[in-house]
């Protein structure tokens, strides 16, 4: 009997493969191809010539500022929640989970109205704000909190059942051998988590430079002070400059195409070292 | 010395362990032998600082160390898992406990790798030192981890279940080792075990724990041959229960008088607890009738299983393999030469 089930689930086999392949085929490789066609449409002249018009290295730069700023943040408090949530017990833990789950629940766009509501010129602590010449709306700082605010579950998420798994013996080990906390940490919990803790910076790193929602809320749209690069696009494409929109937009699918190689070759090293490791 | 008053712990509503003392004599080889709930990693991990007493104190040498974390109390933990660290090779998993010393401390690299080398030499793992954990066999890993414990020079050695993750022949062989080294290094050792057998033949004295508490602390030949509950004679070594009923100081089963004195019990209901091999058959056919529905040889006797009478309560017992075997489906007459009676579970 059993022989037999490989055989008839064949024809079932390849029609899901087929599906799926028909399926990215359409959806994200079609795009993908005419994202490039369209930006090169025009000659590679006229390509570069958007990408290195003023507004738009504006734009590259502001990204390249905000994802400096936010992933590095992220990391470190993807690092805490990960830790308290894998190697402690308290109360209130799954509370903590969900929560750290919510910027993937909740629509981009109203993170970046709750940055208005607290602190636009209308705010809570708009007025106050103002007053002392703090402007975070409409400025890079709002653009930067609303980043960090959509991005903060990539590196937790990622941690946390990796840590779990690990469990605390290791670190129980390194201490009971007499190093300090922070020592077992470099030495024994950093090194065990590295390839997850890279996905994870990955991913964020991605979703930082490609986040629009959130920052089309705050960013106020000003040319050259406040656009990241996803912005830029918009206004471009919105300008009928559909050459340079799609030049600008190529970059932000290199960034896709570099993060998707990374990440499988980090998957393939990440499953390999703890393949061999377990 | 190490001495422990009063312990209490529970997690959540669970009583993990319940006003535990006991004191442990420099240099001896202790074992904390239960099933697996009753407390005795709880307890071990108290002793180790890995984990801290909701009640109680902790001394060694007379010194409160309750409070102390693990990493100032200057104890060597082996791991049930063993816990190597496998991004590093073996030599740096030995030497990990002197290398993270404070500066002031911290003896050179090339001093540090020399004495992880000299450890690995004690532990009959030369020249493995290049090899990454995964490289090695459950037994050498078990070898590493107490070489690694072994590098920051504790008194005291703690081993929870050393030997639970290794096959029959390497756990023996490791056991009679452990010992060796223990006695060469003049550590103080406390193990964890469920298994009654690694107790009793390498501890000087064995903790007998349940649910929490403990039920016995005396050496492997105490508890073995005088346990003091019915939890002891059951756990420790192979044991036949009956169910007796006393009156005047003599146990009854069946309504047949057995001779097997009585002490401190009430009339009534009662448990007798005999070993296998204190059991004989008595050639003129008195005695405790047994329906043979098993027999298989267990080393120079043959261990005999059947129904007594008609109570359908199986038991083994343990006859001379120079004798013929029982048949199966034969009744046989056999006499309890030593046995000890309980109070039924719950009443005393």
């Amino acid at each position: 009997m059993t022989p037999r089930l490989p055989h008839q689930s064949r024809g079932l086999q390849l029609t899901l493969i087929l599906c799926a392949l028909v399926f990215i085929g359409f959806f994200l490789l079609l795009p993908l191809v005419a994202v490039f066609a369209e930006a090169l449409a025009k000659g590679f002249g006229t390509y570069t010539a958007a990408l290195v018009d003023p507004d738009a290295l504006s734009a590259i730069e502001l990204t390249l500022l905000v994802a400096a700023i936010s992933v590095p943040l992220n990391v470190v408090f993807g690092l805490c929640a990960a830790w308290a949530i894998a190697k402690f017990d308290f109360r209130g833990k799954s509370v903590l989970c969900t929560l750290i789950d919510l910027p993937f629940s909740v629509s981009p766009v109203v993170a970046g109205l709750v940055y208005v509501l607290l602190f636009g010129a209308q705010g809570w602590f708009g007025p106050w704000l103002i007053d002392h010449g703090v402007r975070i709306i409409f400025a890079v700082p709002g653009i930067i909190l609303a980043t960090i605010l959509v991005t903060f579950p990539f590196v937790a998420r990622e941690l946390i059942p990796l840590m779990e798994e690990q469990g605390r013996t290791d670190e129980e080990a390194a201490l009971a051998l007499g190093a300090s906390g922070f020592r077992t940490f470099l030495r024994v919990t950093l090194p065990n988590i590295k390839w997850g803790l890279l996905y994870g910076v990955l991913l964020c790193n991605a979703r930082a430079m490609g986040e629009f929602g959130a920052v089309s809320v705050v960013s106020g749209h000003l040319r050259g002070l406040t656009n990241t690069m996803p912005l830029h696009v918009e206004i471009l494409y919105n300008e009928y400059n559909f050459a340079a929109a799609f030049a600008v937009a190529s970059l932000l699918a290199l960034l896709a195409l570099v993060t998707l190689v990374l990440k499988t070759s980090l998957e393939w090293k990440f499953g390999y070292s703890h393949g061999s490791t377990r | 010395m190490i001495s422990l008053h009063n312990i209490s712990k529970s997690f959540g509503t669970f009583a993990a362990l319940h006003d535990i003392d006991l004191t442990v004599r420099d240099g001896e080889f202790l074992a904390l032998l239960g099933p697996s709930g009753s407390g005795k990693t709880t307890l071990l991990r108290i002793i180790a600082g890995l984990a801290f007493p909701d009640e109680g104190q902790v001394r060694f040498n007379g010194e409160d160390v309750t409070d102390l974390p693990v990493a100032e109390r200057k104890v060597g933990f082996v791991f049930q898992q063993y816990a190597l660290f496998r991004h590093m090779s073996v030599l740096d998993n030995v030497g990990f406990g002197l290398s993270v010393r404070p500066r002031a401390q911290r003896p050179a690299k090339a001093r540090i790798r020399a004495r992880a080398r000299e450890l690995l030499d004690l532990v009959q793992l030369d020249g493995l030192g290049d090899r990454y954990p995964a490289q090695l066999s459950g037994g050498q890993q078990q070898r590493v981890a107490l070489a690694r414990a072994l590098a920051v020079e504790p008194q005291l050695l703690l081993l929870d279940e050393p030997f639970g993750a290794l096959d029959a022949k390497v756990r023996k062989e490791l056991r009679r080792w452990l010992r060796q080294l223990h006695e060469q290094m003049g550590l103080t050792s406390i193990f964890v075990t469920h298994d009654q057998e690694e107790a009793l033949e390498l501890a000087d004295r064995v903790v007998v724990l349940d649910r929490g508490v403990i039920e016995q602390i005396g050496t492997p030949e105490e508890v073995y041959m005088a346990p003091r509950s019915g939890f002891v004679s059951g756990f420790v070594g192979d044991c036949n229960s009956l169910p007796v009923t006393v009156s005047g100081g003599r146990a009854e089963f069946d309504g047949q008088p057995l001779d097997v004195a009585v002490e401190r019990l009430r009339d009534g209901p009662a448990r007798l607890d005999f070993r296998p091999h204190d059991a004989a058959v008595s050639a003129n056919g008195h005695g405790l009738p047994l329906h043979v529905s098993g027999v298989y040889r267990r080393g120079g006797c043959w261990r005999v299983e059947g129904a007594v009478n008609g109570s359908g309560q199986i038991i083994e017992i343990d006859l001379d393999a120079d004798q013929p075997a029982p048949r199966l489906g034969s009744q046989i007459a056999f006499s309890i030469t030593r046995a000890r009676v309980f109070a039924e579970e719950g009443t005393q």
